[in-house]
């Protein structure tokens, strides 16, 4: 009975997860004057990618073919890992929140390999960049884990984000809102949000993610979009379970509340994306380790407390 | 034993058939070979016994002898350290076989068998020896084995260099160790590491000065920062399937050292815990990064060893704080998860080394700026390596993976566990900023290497490389595979192992590691769910593709009129906005010119910090040069002199 709640809000957040995007264009589009894109627009696009055909450079081999279905079998399977219903995720083992990063991980590298795979400098430039970012990433994102279990006595996701949360909510407060904030940056930066990149921008010397996936086409591309709002779905759990625990709701409620938070988490990566100007390049190391000074405090508060 | 002794002797036999049957090329590989894996494959008969919970009677070998008898025993810690040096160890020598055939005109063919068969013994030795005198011998013959190894192409130059620079630094590494036994079994009824392992209660403060000689002495054996300096350059220099061992085995050597004589010393004090802990983290980081700054493939996979070491060090080290503070839970997992990433790190940098062997065999060249788009030309290679690169990166499904979430449990539980080991779980941040540096650097190496377009002639002509230099690769990529999708293979063993070396018993241990051991299963889930998820991705990508139609057209090259393949990201510019992220400490000079970029990566520790220190030492030396003249009445003068000074000092100051 659990699994299979489980297992229904796995599969619901799975497919909402094109909304979040939407919500994302939409608030910055009003933010910004502009009406935007309907809410919906994510979901076309995939139908179309799909049932188009795609060009294949000649340079390229398997690796770049491969690595959309390695993108996004890695983040889905890494989705299974998050207690969604507030309570377990339907697979959960010791220090499984390493095997969530190690798969996040995968799935860049797959990327990163295909767009060296296209012999193009651009795309070696994109690759390099997020490269370069995801390893800035990391330790922030292992911080924030690290800060979680010292809270939460747990090294699996779903005690640290399911039912023992709640009840460590009371003492640890300010401690948890760091980590949440620290979880809020690296969610951005992890997703290519602005400040730390522009999913908008088409001008070659800013881009990161997207000049990355360029030369994708067709299913492969519908494949990088879809794990991409996925992803940006799960950075958006952590962080909604993080701050609302929901161990103590029925089932049903405790999904709908996820959903809520996650629309409103997409609302504030967009008002994030209106009010704010992508960082120069050489900024965003300082902004990243920010994020992993905000969880190290936490870290010091759990630890003397 | 009589398995283990046969095998040994086996080992020896093959590379004396190299020498016997020179002049029959075919005939000699053929006996070195079979020879060789027969004699691993015998030793390693007690070896599996034991780690499988059995144990083997130990043989006395010398009796009557100064510093007690010569013992050789297998324990759980020197079986497992048997199972992957001689693992790992047969799959370079056949690959070496192959490998030094073609090398013919560079050195003695025949020599360069025999001495890397008697390294072999000499490490099978080294781990089984439970006595200092026969340790340190057998540990002297690997290092001599280890020269002549790297030597083998002497008449370069830096070849010359980088055996001398690895000679000085083993052997200031071996001085150190007899200052350590000579120590220690002062206060011992004789050498053997039983009586050491009695006399250890009687060391008092020498205890800790026993600590640091092991960790210098081990440390420079095993490459940690800053004693690696030696690494890089020796690594690089030797033939492919030697680096491969001093890279992937006998460095792990030192890390048998260092395990060994914790295991001896009993429980230690919280600050050797956080030294090893410290050292962990500045290994693993600062090796990561200084090899993402090179260019050569072989420096680079050198320098990623020191990372690894670091890793391993940083479970050691955790794995010492739960001692320390009374957690045997945490020991045993963190050792665990040291142990088992010795065991991966010779799988995969093994492997890697290998790959790099096949790439200089095919293309004549080691810089990375000069290769491109081998994926193509060499498939098989480029499949071994990407698995090898998976694995070192500690991506699943590969062993690496395993290895390295063991170590993060280990620092996470030191998180909670209420004593003051809980500021280790900062590691965790310098393990996550390692992998992501590693994940960096060899998304350079694949995609400059086997993506793209060959950057110069060098990888245009290149060729798949033959069988013989395929198989062995392949079965430590195969080996990689097996323990990453199957890590209760390896997580039951491990534990026994940590367990030995924690003194705790291994049912015991078993049972504090249990929740691990399950999730071993959970991680074999999660990777056969990924793996099956992305295949189906694949093949319904593959079916809606079918149905639209694919067109085959060029890489738009930002709308150049004539693009080249020398303007693709090159390992320079792709390493660039990394390294400059860490500034100076990265060692890396940037030369910029109008049309070219180049960076150009220092051994931090050699050229600025010991050379230095050896041009200092010999310019103050000149100034003592006047003194020594030849003149034989001015010398016996100087001898009279000391002497009556040290009469006059016994005299005033002496006891009676």
């Amino acid at each position: 009975m659990t699994v299979a709640v489980q297992v229904l809000a796995l599969v619901m957040i799975l497919a909402l997860a094109p909304l979040f995007p939407g919500v994302v264009w939409r608030t910055k589009s009003l933010l910004t004057g502009r009406r935007g894109p309907p809410l919906l627009q994510l979901y076309a696009d995939l139908d179309k990618l799909w049932k188009k055909g795609a060009v294949y450079s000649t340079t390229t081999g398997l690796v770049f073919r491969l690595a959309p279905a390695i993108f996004a079998g890695t983040t889905l399977v890494a989705a299974s890992l998050l207690p969604l219903d507030g309570r377990a995720a339907p697979l959960r083992f010791a220090a499984d929140v390493v095997a969530f990063a190690g798969l996040l991980a995968l799935g860049r590298f797959a990327l990163v390999l295909a767009a060296m795979d296209t012999g193009s400098s651009f795309e070696g430039m994109g690759a390099s960049r997020e490269a370069t970012f995801g390893s800035l990433v990391e330790p922030g994102l292992f911080l924030c884990f690290a800060a979680l279990a010292i809270a939460t006595d747990g090294t699996s996701l779903t005690t640290m984000l399911g039912q023992n949360l709640a009840a460590v909510w009371g003492d640890a407060a300010p401690a948890l809102v760091m980590v949440g904030a620290s979880l809020f940056v690296l969610a951005l930066a992890e997703n290519g949000r602005v400040p730390v990149d522009d999913p908008a921008t088409h001008l070659e010397l800013t881009m990161i993610h997207e000049v990355m996936v360029l030369d994708h086409g067709g299913p492969d591309l519908a494949l990088i979009l879809y794990a991409g709002a996925v992803k940006l779905a799960l950075f958006g759990a952590m962080l909604v379970s993080l701050l609302i625990p929901r161990g103590g709701l029925p089932p049903a409620l405790s999904v709908a509340v996820l959903v809520a938070g996650l629309a409103v988490t997409a609302v504030a990566v967009g008002v994030v994306e209106g009010v704010m100007a992508r960082l120069r390049l050489t900024r965003v190391p300082q902004f990243l380790v920010a994020a992993s000074v905000l969880s190290t405090f936490a870290i010091m508060l759990l630890l003397s407390a | 034993m009589t398995w283990f002794v046969a095998g040994v002797l086996l080992l020896l036999a093959g590379g004396a058939a190299a020498v016997v049957f020179r002049r029959r090329p075919r005939l000699a590989e053929r006996a070195y070979v079979a020879l060789s894996l027969a004699g691993a494959a015998a030793a390693l008969v007690p070896a599996l016994r034991v780690l499988a919970g059995g144990s083997v009677e130990g043989v006395r070998l010398v009796t009557g002898v100064p510093g007690g008898a010569w013992v050789f025993a297998i324990d759980p810690l020197s079986a497992w350290f048997l199972l992957l040096m001689l693992g790992a160890g047969v799959a370079a020598l056949a690959y070496g076989t192959v490998y030094l055939a073609a090398e013919a005109g560079h050195g003695s063919v025949a020599f360069g068998r025999l001495v890397f068969s008697l390294l072999l013994a000499a490490l099978a030795l080294v781990v089984t020896a439970q006595s200092a005198v026969p340790f340190l011998a057998a540990w002297e013959l690997m290092a001599l084995g280890g020269y002549f190894a790297v030597v083998f192409d002497d008449r370069r130059d830096d070849v010359r260099r980088a055996g001398l620079v690895y000679l000085v630094a083993t052997h200031a590494g071996t001085l150190l160790l007899f200052l350590l036994f000579g120590t220690w079994g002062s206060r011992a009824a004789d050498l053997t590491f039983a009586a050491l392992a009695a006399g250890a209660g009687q060391l008092g403060d020498a205890r800790s000065l026993v600590f640091a000689l092991a960790l210098l002495g081990f440390g420079v054996k095993a490459g940690l920062v800053p004693l690696h300096f030696w690494l890089p350059e020796a690594h690089a220099a030797a033939p492919s399937h030697v680096s491969a061992i001093m890279s992937g085995v006998v460095i792990k050597a030192g890390i048998y050292g260092l395990l060994r004589v914790a295991a001896l010393l009993g429980v230690p004090p919280a600050w050797w815990g956080w030294t090893v802990l410290i050292l962990g983290v500045a290994s693993a980081v600062l090796g990561v990064l200084w090899a993402l700054a090179q260019h050569d493939l072989k420096r680079l996979l050198a320098y990623h060893s020191v990372e690894n070491i670091g890793i391993i060090l940083l479970g050691l080290g955790v794995g010492a704080l739960g001692l320390a503070y009374g957690a045997p839970g945490l020991a045993v997992l963190g050792l665990a998860g040291a142990v088992l990433h010795t065991l991966n790190h010779a799988l995969f940098k093994s492997l890697l080394f290998l790959g790099a062997g096949n790439l200089l065999r095919a293309t004549g060249t080691r810089d990375l700026e000069r290769l491109g788009g081998l994926a193509r030309r060499m498939p098989v290679t480029w499949a071994v390596f990407l698995v090898g690169a998976a694995a070192i990166v500690g991506l699943p499904p590969l062993n690496g993976f395993v290895s390295e979430w063991l170590v993060f449990q280990a620092l996470f539980q030191a998180g909670f566990s209420r004593t003051p080991a809980a500021l280790s779980v900062f590691g965790a941040a310098a393990l996550a900023l390692a992998g992501g540096l590693a994940l960096a650097c060899f998304a350079k190496v694949c995609g400059v290497v086997f993506l793209g377009h060959p950057r110069t002639e060098d990888g245009q002509n290149a060729r798949e490389v033959t069988r013989g230099y395929l198989m062995p690769a392949s079965a430590l990529a195969a080996a990689c595979v097996a323990i990453g999708l199957w890590p209760w293979l390896v997580l039951g063993p491990s534990v026994r192992v940590a367990a030995f070396v924690a003194g705790v018993p291994a049912g015991a241990a078993l049972e504090l590691a249990r929740p691990a051991i399950v999730a071993g299963r959970g991680i074999a889930l999660l990777a056969a769910l990924a793996v099956l998820a992305s295949a189906l991705l694949w093949w319904l990508r593959a079916a809606a593709l079918r149905r639209a139609g694919t067109t085959a057209a060029e890489t738009w090259r930002c709308g150049y009129a004539l693009p080249s393949a020398r303007m693709q990201y090159s390992a320079s510019s792709f390493a660039a906005p990394t390294l400059g992220v860490f500034g100076g400490i990265s060692g890396v000079s940037a030369v910029r010119r109008p049309s070219s970029f180049e960076t150009r990566a220092a051994n931090l520790v050699l050229d600025r910090g010991l050379v230095p220190l050896w041009r200092l030492l010999c310019a103050g030396s000149q100034r003592l040069r006047p003194i020594q003249h030849g003149r034989l009445h001015l010398y016996l003068l100087y001898l009279v002199a000391t002497v009556s000074l040290l009469l006059i000092y016994l005299a005033a100051w002496g006891s009676p």
